[in-house]
């Protein structure tokens, strides 16, 4: 039972991150419709800067660093790249997206090397004697967990938290919406559209890098380190509905702690661990087949 | 107030307006009339910056509006009621209306901000611009920090204004705004017009939809919203006889071009208006 659990954990903690990450291409999908397949690599590349900075600074002074760098980049993809193919059919917009996929992939790997590197958790923090953070497991009754896994979930509810209040309680994040839901509408009420889209993508990327930090400890930092997880992503997305923030983070849960499961559970003549992509797709497919929008999803209807 | 003079729009290759000219003095009532695809929305859209004219000059208030972007126009004091209401319609009643109200808090201060300067050679057009990009930020935020109590106040008297003229919008501030009744959508979407205390407000076939009762209920608002606070209204219309009982003066529009414009008693006296319009 106890390894029940410890995986249930473990689950829960992955899970989170690609959450986080489902919910950065949420963000962007839902105010420009646009899938963005090089979400994941745009993690990639801001935490492999954040491990230049590492080289000359502390954790908590590349954190926030990193953050403001990723905003600007997301910012600037958006102005540049994005802008101009407004408009266009959604395949182009797409190709744009994976030409910057492999374009990032190709830019980290000729500036930092194909040589994996091991990236630090966030250091040990202690406030008024009680620990946060840092290396070693907090015993929690029926199982241990890793304070890094702590660590993502204490940083993936207190972003959920954030986001949630900036959207619902900010005149920006109200005009966001607003942006999403009816453009000519907004513009009618004074709003830039064109600034929502930019302050989307800033944001997306900021939550995607945040992803990045969090997963590079679990798996090493090296070019191709978010492809796994932009798929993990993806299935949460589609599985909790696209249009849906809450469902992007319910969906990562999901697939964090069935991947883990299925992993452990699977017998050997079965495949085992092998068979945690299969049968996680599988339980996606099944999911949509019920409900084809996803679990949060709203229906597909849209008055134009 | 409002000056419209000679503009010519299109949709791509198709010709809508052909050259329109109309006035709007302030503090009255003005109504556009026509028949379905006359192009009554078109000339709306083309004064508020949705739709850019080929040709024509618009004043608003002594300065030209044809160049400027609909987010900078709204700004200037201009609330343009769309056709078919365009609400936020996923947003609740409050949430819509703080939008109205959303050009107060943003920095869109068209007026003082991107100012065109047509007198300056295209270097000092340059110049002017960098200037305000690079000090653009900073006065935003202190302007923001000084007025932000002022506009919360503004806020708040617009809101109870609103309520005032539409109470049950005032019951149903959480609902779900798509899930109002045709009418209530309708008071919710000149609610939302008049959280920017617009001095000009432009309402597209504000009958559209709805019950005779309903519709002559709205129309009583409007010119009530004319009377007591002074605000002046364009109002595009099928519905020729209600219009013309509340407007001060008429145009009629056909097929692009305006065929008709007097006093609304002349219209409604003119033979050419009862046959097509008010079905006599």
């Amino acid at each position: 039972m106890e390894e029940f659990w410890q995986q249930v954990v473990t689950g829960i903690a992955t899970g989170s991150v690609y959450g986080l990450l489902a919910l950065a291409i949420v963000l962007i999908y839902r105010s420009t419709s646009v899938l963005n397949f090089a979400q994941g690599e745009m993690a990639m590349l801001t935490t492999f800067v954040a491990w230049s900075i590492l080289q000359w600074g502390e954790y908590w002074v590349m954190f926030p660093l990193v953050l403001v760098i990723a905003a600007g980049m997301g910012a600037f993809i958006e102005r540049v790249i994005i802008r101009p193919v407004e408009g266009a059919p959604v395949l182009n917009i797409i190709i744009v997206t994976l030409g910057m996929f492999a374009i990032l992939n190709n830019v980290a790997t000729w500036r930092w090397g194909g040589i994996p590197k091991g990236f630090p958790a966030p250091p040990e923090i202690e406030v008024t004697g009680i620990r946060f953070m840092g290396e070693g497991a907090l015993d929690i009754g029926p199982t241990v967990v890793s304070y890094h896994d702590l660590t993502i979930l204490v940083f993936a509810v207190a972003i959920m938290v954030a986001l949630y209040v900036f959207f619902q309680y900010t005149p920006l994040g109200l005009a966001m919406r607003a942006t999403a839901q009816n453009p000519v509408a907004s513009r009618l009420m004074g709003i830039r559209v064109g600034r929502m889209l930019t302050v989307g993508w800033a944001l997306s990327a900021t939550v995607g890098a945040v992803a990045g930090l969090l997963i590079a400890p679990l798996i090493l930092l090296q070019p191709p380190m978010m492809m796994g997880v932009l798929l993990f992503a993806f299935a949460a997305a589609v599985l909790g509905g696209l249009d849906s923030p809450v469902g992007a983070v319910v969906g990562g849960l999901i697939i964090g702690v069935s991947e883990n499961l299925v992993g452990t559970y699977t017998p050997k003549e079965w495949l085992g661990p092998d068979m945690k992509l299969t049968v996680t797709l599988l339980i996606i497919v099944v999911v949509l087949l019920i409900r084809p929008t996803g679990i949060f999803g709203r229906r597909a209807m849209r008055r134009v | 107030m409002l000056k419209v003079e000679d503009i010519v729009a299109a949709y791509g290759p198709i010709v809508a307006l052909h050259g329109v000219s109309l006035e709007v003095p302030e503090g009255s009532i003005v109504t556009v009339l026509g028949a379905n695809g006359a192009g009554k929305s078109t000339t709306l859209r083309a004064i508020t910056g949705l739709l850019r004219p080929k040709s024509g000059t618009i004043e608003f208030e002594g300065s030209r509006i044809d160049r400027l972007s609909a987010e900078e126009i709204v700004s200037l004091g201009m609330s343009h009621i769309p056709e078919g209401r365009q609400l936020f319609s996923e947003l609740t009643v409050l949430e819509n209306l703080r939008l109205g109200a959303y050009s107060r808090f943003s920095g869109t201060d068209g007026g003082s901000r991107l100012a065109q300067r047509e007198d300056l050679s295209p270097l000092g057009r340059l110049q002017h611009k960098l200037f305000h990009a690079a000090t653009g930020g900073i006065r935003d935020v202190a302007r923001g920090i000084r007025g932000y109590r002022q506009r919360r106040q503004d806020f708040e008297a617009a809101l109870n204004q609103v309520f005032d003229y539409f109470p049950i919008l005032a019951e149903r501030k959480k609902q779900i705004a798509g899930t109002l009744s045709g009418g209530e959508q309708q008071m919710l979407a000149i609610g939302r017009g008049l959280m920017a205390s617009p001095r000009l407000l432009l309402l597209d076939e504000p009958s559209m939809g709805l019950a005779p009762m309903v519709t002559r209920e709205i129309f009583e608002i409007i010119r009530a919203i004319n009377k007591s606070q002074g605000v002046t209204i364009l109002v595009v219309e099928q519905n020729a006889n209600l219009a013309l009982e509340i407007a001060h003066y008429g145009y009629v529009l056909e097929t692009g071009r305006i065929a008709l414009a007097d006093t609304s008693e002349n219209l409604r006296k003119s033979e050419a208006v009862q046959r097509s319009y008010l079905g006599q």
